[in-house]
């Protein structure tokens, strides 16, 4: 295989987890909301992408539908936890990835059970070399996630991501400030998942086939070891944590083909994960990047004081 | 003054067996500084809490501005302008001193999800507005020099200043207040105590719990002194001073 592919096919990858892992960092690294059941959103997205592209819907459409439905799927799941402990939520979520995959895997006649199903490309350029192929989902794919990324920063940068943050320190006192939680919690969790969505749509179109071994809890946690490497409630920090996971998931897959070593490359990698994460956790436990600071006008305005006040000062 | 603000009528709240508010009245009018004293375990903080809605009563009413407010959420007991101060403050640890203050401003019309996105112009010449206010409020707390600093990173006496200070951002109509002065250093205690005053001759109105009477006597001018979860005494400070009762409650019989 062309190797520029391999490094195509990894840009790709970045993109679609680059995603996910913002998405669980605008719930989790800003909201607090231990959102253990990432797939389950991913999952949603990539299979309402798939039946409706089958049915020839147009590619944009699919994803959109997909954002919506796994927006409208996050919301139902989040309401009876909403008002419980964060713990709760974690538990639903969880079981309820698993339910919903199960369910896939044994009535086939959703969305072909177990054998899986076909899934055509968003954008076929006929007669396009592989690389060609890559580059124009490269496109569509960077495409939503500087979308996404800039819904995500202007949020965390806005009175709106205050909240959020609040409700993450302290929920009671959030409360009594006149902050709804319940309600922050629920549109957070659309959003989330309406984000989760589209990557699960950009994945299935990508790899043209999808069945139900391919969203297995282990991809949550994937998700989840992104965000923690790269510092919760920094938007840069998920981007970044996302790379790095890419990066060595790839990484080992092509050191299969290489390398021959006394254990299997993936085995190692896990190994590896587990080390890289304690180390994280150990040295730097708020992720490689800092939490990013609320940054709006108002702020700004009074941060530039304070600096004229200094400048003046010090001669 | 005449507007009965908070009406509480035989509000009972128990915790197992033990009834930690038991049938307590109380009217608080609008304008002025209401104390309300009790040694320890005598239920203030519970009957603030219920007050506030984190607490549901067992039995009772409470009324603020004549509205029937026991079974309201907090949040929206808090949109109403009946706003406290905790006794052990509940700061945002990891984010600024002024986001702390930010987040305690009413009606910030950034809060809301679709402002925040995409109607910035909303809510941003409003913030700048609020965070002009915050930073005087934080002035006269002496905390202004700290406003861009995680509120973590303050000392227990401060941290009860920011608490102070965002119960004040809010601009509530009335302002509970649990040992607002307590952990302060005695003359901040007073300053405090003193701004309270001040804002109180313009028209905001307070409902203080504060075990230190010699500061809180001076400025109240209606004391309730609670014992065992009953209201026992209530007056003038001069006239709860001269109540044997008042005596008997804090140096036993």
């Amino acid at each position: 295989m062309d190797p520029l592919v391999y490094v195509l096919d990894l840009v790709v990858f970045i993109g679609i987890f680059g995603i996910v892992s913002l998405s669980l960092n605008l719930e989790f690294g800003f909201a607090g909301l231990a959102n253990f059941g990432k797939v389950a959103f991913f999952l949603v997205g990539a299979y309402t992408y798939a039946i409706l592209s089958q049915m020839g819907v147009p590619f944009y459409l699919c994803l959109i539908a997909g954002a919506l439905t796994s927006a409208i799927t996050g919301f139902l799941v989040s309401l009876p936890t909403l008002r419980l402990r964060m713990d709760y939520l974690a538990i639903v979520v969880l079981t309820f990835g698993e339910i919903l995959r199960l369910i896939i895997k044994s009535e086939a006649w959703i969305a072909g059970g177990a054998w899986g199903i076909a899934v055509p490309r968003a954008i076929s350029v006929a007669g396009a070399s592989a690389r060609v192929d890559v580059l124009v989902n490269i496109g569509l794919v960077y495409f939503c996630l500087f979308i996404c990324f800039m819904v995500v920063q202007r949020l965390s940068n806005s009175p709106y991501g205050r909240v959020l943050r609040a409700i993450r320190e302290d929920e009671v006192a959030a409360e009594a400030l006149g902050k709804n939680k319940a309600k922050y919690r629920a549109q957070t969790l659309a959003l989330g998942s309406a984000m989760a969505g589209v990557a699960g749509g950009l994945f299935a179109q990508y790899i043209q086939f999808i069945d139900p071994y391919m969203f297995m809890p282990m991809l949550t946690f994937t998700v989840w070891i992104m965000v923690i490497l790269g510092g919760p409630a920094n938007n840069w920090g998920a981007l970044l944590g996302a790379a790095l996971v890419q990066i060595f998931d790839k990484g080992a897959l092509i050191a299969k083909d290489y390398l021959t070593l006394p254990i299997d490359p993936t085995d190692l990698q896990y190994i590896l994960f587990g080390v890289l994460m304690i180390l994280v956790l150990l040295y730097r436990p708020g992720g490689l990047l800092k939490e990013s600071q609320v940054k709006t006008k108002a702020m700004e305005r009074i941060r530039c004081g304070r600096n004229a006040v200094k400048n003046k000062g010090s001669p | 003054m005449e507007e009965t603000l908070l009406k509480i009528k035989e509000v009972r709240k128990h915790f197992g067996g033990v009834y930690a508010v038991n049938g307590v009245s109380l009217n608080i009018k609008g304008g002025g500084i209401w104390g309300l004293v009790g040694p320890n375990g005598s239920g203030k903080t519970t009957l603030f809490n219920t007050i506030l809605g984190l607490h549901r009563p067992d039995e009772g009413a409470i009324y603020f501005n004549g509205k029937r407010i026991n079974n309201l959420a907090p949040h929206q007991i808090y949109t109403l302008g009946l706003v406290n101060a905790f006794q052990i403050p509940r700061l945002f640890h990891k984010l600024s001193i002024l986001d702390n203050m930010l987040l305690a401003a009413r009606g910030h019309q950034g809060d809301r999800l679709l402002n925040s996105l995409f109607l910035r112009k909303n809510w941003q010449e409003q913030e700048v507005e609020l965070a002009d206010k915050a930073m005087k409020i934080l002035e006269s707390l002496e905390l202004d020099h700290l406003a861009l600093s995680p509120a973590g990173e303050l000392s227990g006496g401060q941290r009860k200043l920011l608490e102070v200070g965002r119960g004040l951002m809010a601009s509530p109509t009335l302002l509970l207040l649990d040992e607002p002065a307590a952990g302060v250093n005695p003359n901040l205690g007073k300053k405090i105590f003193e701004g309270i005053n001040d804002l109180s001759r313009d028209g905001l109105s307070f409902f203080i719990i504060e075990h230190r009477l010699e500061i809180l006597f001076d400025f109240a001018h209606w004391v309730y002194v609670m014992d065992k979860g009953k209201i026992v005494v209530e007056g003038k400070p001069e006239e709860v001073l001269e109540d044997p009762t008042f005596y008997q409650v804090y140096l036993g019989e």
